[in-house]
């Protein structure tokens, strides 16, 4: 039909009152009174075309060709890169800016001498200790006050309050309880991030809908299997995904801790190379912060891809 | 067909004074959903409770359910006082209640895990079901690799698992398009034939209704009261051609005009 082939629909076919057969009318293609649609304007309609595409790049939500996506991609990392040897050839004497080689240079040495692998791995293990407590008291919370009233209404409160007391604030006191060794770095990390993870995991366990509980249930599965076999796994992309959001801010915190109290870690680097003015080692080290965290964050998309496939977008 | 055995069955499925108020909220007055609904299903039948939407039909479901609590009265099952959910009454929902993680045969399996079926018996029992509702080349497929069509297939295998008493549908063809809600329904059709379930189907298409039960009671609107329980005169190995006839036209007009009359 060619009705249908050129994109038109029954509700554009009028009838022309004066018409016998064959006198049906589509809208817009005639001259009649009855064809001429006012609320378009006279350039819209006197244009050879219709409608308006714009260039894939300025379109709300479609598709882009991987060969656009590629290189826009290359432009987001390039340019910053050439701000970065802007600045430092630029040679300002008040804003020393070490060029990204000299960074490079930096990392490779700190890489050779073995305090690079040290620092990270004094970093990274307190991240690691301190985050899995952190996500432990998440899951266990966050699911139970996502899943009984009771629990939310009992907890919301205090975790509320709790959220909006600064963690970093709490740095000098973990530091007078705990002495300055790991554990109140490790406790600095559960306290800045246990708050945010427990209220997010909550939200997550939240949207599970409520037709797969019902489901569940009328199938003879109790509380338990509810919370095991359907809770759970369908929480498990969101976990991971608030996990991945969350793990910057144990970081930011983290870095606290080491600038006040440590004798190793990625931190205590930087405030050992400002009092040795070594901006190059400072460079480096942000470089490093910032290569930890996509590294993280790719392999947690991975893993949440990976445990639960059926939610992968 | 010869000499019919007239077989009395039990009630199965009885609903008595069943009231639910939803409670208002601050100034706000409640809402009347279920005022005073009184239904029977006897063994093996299927019936259909047809009602605009908004009638608390599906609160009606879900009181049977025992996924909500009646203000007052009782649905009884066996003569048992229904009062929360459990596998002797399977349901099926509008739609997205399969679970997206599992295949289509844990799906299934879900129910026979649930009842402590052992793993070595569960295989034998899912193959049944996958081959009765047409999807066994589909077994392995997660349910976002599934039609509409098909994943309410899955959800009516799953909800019948178990061996339910009541198979309690809840607009299972709502969401579907005309073609596959026809096909479906031929199917339940069918199903209902071979396995002779106690079925309670909710709707709001009228030729549905009349297609598929024995019985249709037809609720009114603001408050859910029946309005009127009308036999269906047709036998139960009826086949599409029975829409075509002067008898089912006239059936869906009165009960439509009842619907009017109710709203």
């Amino acid at each position: 039909m060619p009705l249908r082939r050129n994109g038109l629909k029954i509700g554009d076919i009028e009838d022309r009152p004066d018409g016998g057969m064959g006198s049906t009318m589509v809208r817009g293609s005639g001259e009649g009174p009855h064809t001429i649609d006012w609320r378009r304007s006279l350039a819209a309609r006197n244009a050879r075309t219709r409608g308006r595409r714009h260039h894939p790049v300025f379109r709300i939500r479609d598709e882009l060709s991987p060969r656009w996506r590629m290189s826009l991609t290359l432009v987001g990392l390039v340019v910053p890169l050439l701000i970065w040897l802007f600045m430092a050839t630029s040679g300002s004497a008040t804003v020393l800016v070490p060029s990204p080689g000299a960074a490079l240079e930096s990392i490779g040495r700190m890489w050779n001498d073995g305090t690079l692998t040290g620092d990270v791995w004094a970093s990274f293990r307190r991240i690691l200790i301190g985050y899995a407590i952190s996500m432990a008291i998440a899951v266990v919370l966050g699911v139970l006050m996502g899943s009984f009233r009771s629990a939310e209404s009992f907890l919301e409160a205090p975790i509320a309050f709790m959220r909006y007391v600064p963690a970093t604030a709490l740095v000098p006191l973990m530091l007078f309880w705990l002495g300055i060794d790991e554990t109140p770095k490790i406790a600095l990390i559960v306290i800045g991030s246990v708050f945010f993870n427990v209220l997010m995991v909550a939200d997550v366990v939240r949207n599970v809908p409520k037709e797969l509980i019902s489901a569940a249930y009328t199938l003879g599965a109790g509380r338990l299997r509810v919370l095991r076999q359907v809770i759970l796994p369908h929480s498990t992309p969101g976990i991971i995904d608030v996990a991945r959001i969350n793990l910057a801010a144990a970081w930011a915190i983290l870095v606290v801790a080491e600038l006040l109290a440590a004798e190793e870690g990625l931190a205590f680097r930087i405030v050992r190379a400002q009092r040795f003015r070594q901006i190059d080692d400072m460079f480096a080290i942000l470089i490093i912060f910032g290569i930890i965290g996509v590294a993280t964050d790719l392999s947690l998309r991975w893993f949440r891809n990976r445990a639960a496939p059926w939610a992968r977008p | 067909m010869a000499a019919q055995t007239i077989i009395v069955r039990p009630e199965k499925l009885e609903v008595r004074g069943l009231v639910k108020r939803y409670p208002g909220r601050r100034s706000r007055p409640g809402t009347l959903a279920v005022d005073g609904i009184d239904l029977t299903v006897r063994a093996g039948e299927l019936v259909c409770i047809v009602g605009a939407s908004g009638c608390g039909k599906s609160t009606l479901l879900n009181i049977i359910g025992g996924l909500e609590e009646p203000t007052e009265g009782a649905a009884t099952v066996d003569g048992h006082r229904v009062v929360g959910p459990g596998p002797d009454r399977g349901m099926v929902f509008q739609g997205y209640s399969l679970f997206p993680w599992q295949t289509v045969r844990e799906n299934v399996e879900f129910g026979l895990k649930a009842a402590g079926v052992p793993k070595s018996r569960r295989p034998a029992r899912v193959d049944a079901l996958l081959t009765v509702m047409g999807l066994g080349v589909w077994a392995d497929q997660l349910p976002r690799a599934l039609s509409g069509g098909m994943r309410q297939r899955v959800a009516i295998a799953r909800a019948l698992a178990p061996e339910p008493d009541v198979l309690l549908l809840d607009e299972p063809f709502g969401a579907l398009d005309a073609q596959t809600k026809r096909a479906m329904q031929d199917h339940l059709l069918e199903v209902w034939r071979r396995t002779r379930a106690t079925v309670v189907m909710v709707t709001h298409d009228v030729e549905e209704a009349i297609y598929l039960s024995s019985r249709v009671y037809v609720l009114s609107s603001h408050p859910g009261r029946v309005a009127a329980e009308v036999p269906v005169p047709f036998p139960d190995d009826r086949t599409p051609r029975i829409k075509r006839t002067p008898e089912f036209g006239e059936l869906v007009e009165q009960v439509e005009a009842i619907l009017i009359d109710n709203r």
